[in-house]
């Protein structure tokens, strides 16, 4: 199930069961929904056969409301933000090569070794983002289930507007810009140690790309609101394994770690300025970030951040807050046991 | 699902999977969320870390004392000094006079080590072509002598193999520089200016210059008497810098030198930088904790510390001046013709005479903010169609 497939699956269905909502009982409802889930979404109640080969299959027919506001809104959620960090993540690190091509004369020379360019989205960067396309929950599955508005983020196409994808995008290269010009001027011809050495190529690129992965990671970090023993292992064992790799590689004999021979134990890690740039350039570029989101989420919050601060603060029960997050939806509520309490409500006023 | 079969066992055969938290996504998770107190916090001790930190900085680089002197143009004699062919001229004659004398004078007392570098500037050290002439097998042991594909250039002449090979050893350095104060020497220390995992692993003690600068002269010569592991010029020199401008040890001043003391400098001016319009300048400076004179480090970090204190207060001042309310104030009335309103827009609902609020109009994911006539903020939604009682 694609992400623009499941969108505009979800549109149809919505606007098919607007459609029918009025004048008909509830049953007739859900049976046209049926029928449609059937023909668009290939989920089967019946053979095994076509079980094998649709997107999904549900056994009984109850779990389809599940299917739709827990999963439905998860697998959106994940999707996009995957798809997004990603896309940021390696303009982040792609930035950084590029600039580093102007103070070199455009002759192709890398900032980075070899194996550091190769190992940045095996190793370093691909588990947080797997952790968050497989794992990640804004709000858990009772909420999803208890506001329906959460599913209209997906119709509405709320969290992969063209405005957020690009805005990671340039969240990627003002990262990579604050990283390599922060790095430049802070190791530029000075020594960088109390023994008076001086930067190489090989150090710059370690430090360089230290920042890169912490930067990244980091990012993953404060932008999601789960963390389980999934994501710390993973984000942080990411930024643990860099450190690993580069004692390990550095240890390996010169003719197969080149230029990183060593470089971590002997050059980097004495170095408190190493250390303080890491921090600092990590702070400098998240900054704003954080502001951002901050703000938005103070003033300006979504559904499912409205939500969250609900369930933080224990108003989940509280009716005036359900209320509130509720009248956020622009189109009725279909499905779920808001809709079942609602038409019991309206039959029960006479009304068709 | 079916029921319990006639035999004897009457277990349920029921297909539903073992329940685990990790299948059903029920991990124990710790959900941080952005609160106004937590935010200002963060933003605080963001202050509190870096602007102490960025003063330790700050105060460690304003100690460092740093002499800086150009001195290629100074060091080219009058007569040729009108044009750049003049002074390539100059440079590249091996009858000239190469010998310049400098003199200045020490701004505040440097304690020693004082570390003497030459920096050269518009010189790309870093360009893809010249950081990959080099044959690191050949510079690690005698048996590899003839391993010189990875220079392309300066690799082999007609007597055998260059010993080392490649454009970056070729194009060393070979200004030299000779100290004295009041017509006492000052001993230069150049030895220890190298890293040692370059003199103890990567340049070997049985590998002796061959063959070098035979050709074209692009710098210095080597002994040939002594092994590479112990020509710590040539080892600083391959160590790729990063920028086209920088600084490489030349070596290290053992003793103090006190303030006003004034100082003068032999230099042989040979390294041709003329043809490509490169600077060279002389720098002797001391170290602290933090390295050499960079004042961009502490003003960085007090920058953001300073930043960061006063997003801290206007976060401050906005959540006091913009409270979200603790009990939202909702109004609405009933619509008598009922229905649904397809898509995101509402119409704005009536307002009851003395009525909570006035009402907002509402568009998805965008609101704004008004007013009750209680003078407080409230974020309050309408919607035309029936209210909803559903928890009654």
């Amino acid at each position: 199930m694609n992400g623009s497939g499941l969108q505009n699956t979800f549109g149809m269905v919505a606007k098919m069961a607007t459609l029918h909502w009025k004048g008909d009982e509830i049953g007739d409802g859900i049976n046209y929904l049926t029928d449609v889930m059937i023909e668009h979404l290939d989920c089967i109640t019946k053979s095994k056969f076509e079980a094998m080969s649709s997107d999904i299959a549900i056994a009984q027919f109850r779990f389809l409301e599940r299917l739709l506001l827990v999963h439905g809104h998860w697998c959106y959620r994940r999707m996009s933000s995957m798809i997004c960090y990603f896309f940021y993540k390696n303009i982040a690190f792609g930035f950084t090569l590029f600039f580093y091509e102007a103070y070199a004369s455009f002759s192709g020379q890398a900032a980075y070794n070899d194996w550091y360019l190769s190992f940045y989205n095996v190793f370093l960067t691909s588990l947080p983002v797997i952790a968050l396309g497989v794992f990640d929950q804004d709000v858990s599955s009772q909420f999803c289930l208890k506001f329906p508005v959460l599913y209209q983020e997906g119709i509405h196409n709320v969290l992969f507007s063209w405005t957020r994808i690009l805005s990671w995008a340039i969240n990627g290269v003002f990262s990579a810009t604050c990283i390599f010009f922060l790095c430049i001027y802070s190791m530029e011809h000075q020594a960088f140690r109390k023994g008076g050495e001086i930067v190489g190529l090989e150090i710059l690129g370690t430090t360089m790309y230290s920042c890169v992965v912490v930067i990244v990671n980091l990012q993953m970090a404060l932008s999601i609101n789960y963390f389980t023993y999934i994501q710390h292992l993973f984000i942080w064992g990411s930024i643990l394994f860099w450190y690993l790799f580069l004692l390990g590689y550095g240890a390996m004999d010169p003719t197969i770690s080149m230029t990183t021979f060593m470089v971590f134990i002997e050059a980097c890690a004495p170095s408190p300025s190493f250390w303080l740039m890491t921090l600092f350039i990590s702070i400098a570029t998240l900054f704003p970030f954080f502001t951002y989101s901050a703000l938005q989420r103070r003033f300006f919050p979504m559904c499912h951040q409205m939500i969250q601060l609900m369930s933080f603060h224990g108003h989940v029960e509280d009716p005036e807050y359900s209320e509130m997050v509720r009248q956020r939806s622009s189109s009725p509520t279909l499905v779920g046991c808001t809709a079942r309490l609602e038409a019991k409500s309206m039959s029960f006023e006479g009304e068709t | 699902m079916n029921a319990a079969g006639s035999d004897g066992a009457d277990k349920m055969h029921s297909k539903k999977p073992k329940y685990s938290m990790f299948t059903q996504q029920e991990l124990p998770a710790f959900k941080p969320i952005l609160t106004p107190g937590r935010v200002i916090t963060l933003f605080v001790s963001i202050a509190v870390i870096c602007i102490p930190i960025g003063l330790a900085c700050l105060y460690a680089s304003e100690n460092v004392v740093e002499i800086v002197d150009r001195y290629d143009k100074d060091c080219i004699p009058s007569s040729y000094s009108t044009n750049t062919d003049d002074m390539i001229s100059y440079i590249q004659s091996s009858t000239t006079n190469k010998t310049c004398i400098k003199k200045f004078t020490v701004p505040k007392k440097m304690k020693h080590p004082i570390y003497i570098y030459y920096q050269l500037d518009n010189f790309y050290q870093n360009h893809r072509r010249f950081v990959q002439s080099r044959s690191d097998n050949q510079l690690r042991s005698k048996e590899n002598e003839d391993k010189v594909t990875g220079c392309l250039l300066e690799a082999s002449n007609s007597d055998g193999p260059i010993v080392p090979c490649g454009l970056i050893a070729w194009s060393l350095f070979n200004d030299t520089y000779a100290f004295s104060s009041n017509n006492v020497t000052i001993q230069v220390n150049k030895k220890g200016i190298a890293w040692e995992s370059d003199t103890q692993f990567k340049f070997g003690y049985d590998v002796y210059p061959k063959n070098f600068q035979s050709g074209v002269i692009g710098g210095a010569k080597l002994d040939e008497k002594i092994p590479l592991s112990e020509q710590e010029d040539l080892i600083v020199w391959m160590r790729t810098a990063v920028l086209p401008s920088f600084r490489k040890l030349y070596g290290k001043i053992e003793e103090d030198l006190d303030a006003n003391q004034k100082i003068t400098v032999v230099i042989q001016n040979n390294y041709n930088t003329y043809s490509f319009g490169g600077d060279k300048k002389l720098v002797l400076s001391t170290t602290t904790w933090i390295g050499g004179k960079n004042d961009y480090i502490g003003l960085a970090f007090l920058t953001v510390g300073g930043l960061s204190f006063s997003l801290a207060i206007i976060f401050n001042l906005l959540y006091l001046f913009r409270p979200r309310l603790s009990r939202v104030q909702l109004c609405g009335n009933s619509d008598p013709d009922g229905g649904w309103e397809r898509g995101g827009v509402f119409e704005q609902a009536e307002v009851e005479p003395g009525g909570c609020l006035d009402s907002i109009e509402l568009l998805f994911q965008k609101q704004t903010f008004e007013f009750d006539d209680l003078g407080l903020l409230s974020l309050g939604f309408s919607r035309s169609g029936q209210q909803q009682n559903l928890l009654t």
